[in-house]
């Protein structure tokens, strides 16, 4: 079997749905040879190998065996940069201009490894702008926080991850993608409030700060809250897409979608806007801390 | 008086997730329930995020028995950055809102099936 990948598949809502309509197409393929042909592709946002790296997942899961044919020189060398063309025999490149973050598979309950990720990957970068030690443990907390929702709500077998760095553009957008298959969202909350409830509707219940669907002892939320307060400041985007759902958060605004088919599973992306001179002063005073309680 | 330190206990920098905030739950419920005093010691840990601090600290406001004074009188949260102040006062008024809400939500839902006679 040959799938043709079509050019320039971008992370915006056309981008996923055409990749998450493809798996849906492709569920039952099991025990086959499944050749990717990159001959039409002459730009990709490296990013997405978080994702492509997921459905890979799936379809190795079924027993198939996935090769890759046709890449050209200029994709090649940015998926040799990110290591995400190691597994079918390519060796790494240097990456000089420091532009890829390396595409990784995460066990669930591997935190320092993540953590090592985040500080070695994003924000040690030379490419990346200085930024204050304020601002680099708030981008690695968010980050947490994304994660951990990811692996208790998804139940997931691995958190795939992946980014890349566009400094020529003027707000020097970071994209940031983590993808877990397992338990979608929209799942999630309609088991929660018992009743039907759509993708992105779900994802928005789930982002009101405070809404959980984690039951028991532990009262959960505000999480995924935290990053919203904070990608606004930034200026940045966050994306979020589960089961049918879209979900953007851009510019202080959101957009909701309904998608084609249904994602089995959590794919968040995030846009830090790396030319931000703020200095962020995201704490409040916490006032008598003695007696928070 | 009971010193908790947290690094030792999860045995990392790392204060990220939710099962680790449940080990802290136990060990601080455990002596709270005894009437021990407890100073969990925040000191070492780098990265703290809220699920880790409602499993930790959030659920202790699932017992009726730990009210906010006593909660104040008998444990003491020690060499917690400024900055991740923000984060408790997030949690714990999130958490008493939601124990709160749970049982009335709990109340509503018998009184819905079994009616309220």
């Amino acid at each position: 079997m040959i799938i043709t990948i079509p050019n320039d598949i971008k992370s915006e809502f056309e981008g996923y749905d055409f990749i998450i309509t493809w798996i849906n197409k492709h569920q039952n393929v099991n025990n086959s040879e499944i050749t990717f042909d990159f001959e039409k592709v002459t730009f990709l946002e490296a990013n997405l190998c978080a994702l492509i790296g997921t459905i890979f997942e799936i379809l190795e899961s079924k027993n198939n065996k996935i090769s890759l044919k046709n890449i050209n020189t200029a994709i090649e060398t940015i998926l040799r940069k990110n290591a995400f063309l190691v597994p079918f025999g390519f060796e790494r490149i240097d990456d000089n201009y420091d532009t890829s973050l390396t595409y990784m598979k995460f066990t669930p309950n591997d935190d320092s490894g993540f953590y090592n990720y985040i500080q070695n990957e994003l924000l040690s970068k030379p490419q990346f702008p200085s930024h204050s030690k304020k601002l680099g443990k708030e981008i690695t907390r968010n980050i947490f926080e994304i994660y951990e929702n990811a692996r208790t709500h998804g139940k997931c077998d691995y958190i795939h991850t992946c980014g890349q760095f566009f400094p020529r553009k003027v707000d020097k957008p970071l994209h940031f993608t983590i993808v877990d298959k397992g338990v979608n969202i929209k799942q999630n909350v309609s088991d929660y409030l018992n009743k039907e409830i759509g993708g992105a509707d779900a994802i928005e219940w789930a982002m009101i700060k405070g809404n959980t669907t984690k039951t028991g002892v532990t009262s959960g939320g505000l999480g995924l809250s935290v990053i919203f307060e904070f990608i606004k400041l930034n200026r940045g985007k966050i994306q979020i897409i589960s089961s049918d759902g879209f979900y953007e958060f851009k510019n202080g605004n959101v957009v909701k979608a309904k998608l084609n088919s249904i994602f089995e599973g959590t794919i968040v992306n995030i846009k830090f806007n790396l030319n931000d001179s703020n200095h962020y002063v995201l704490i409040q005073e916490v006032e008598d801390f003695d007696n928070i309680f | 008086m009971k010193h908790i330190v947290i690094k030792d206990v999860i045995n990392s920098e790392l204060a990220v997730s939710t099962e680790n905030g449940m080990k802290i739950f136990e060990i601080v419920d455990s002596c709270l329930q005894r009437k021990e005093k407890v100073e969990l010691d925040f000191a070492g840990i780098t990265i703290m995020i809220t699920a880790f601090l409602n499993a930790a600290i959030g659920s202790l406001y699932s017992k009726k028995e730990y009210t906010g004074e006593f909660l104040n009188e008998y444990l003491k949260l020690e060499n917690v950055e400024m900055d991740d102040r923000i984060l408790f006062r997030d949690v714990i008024q999130r958490a008493k809102e939601y124990f709160a809400d749970k049982e009335s939500f709990e109340k509503n839902s018998n009184d819905a099936l079994y009616g309220n006679d």
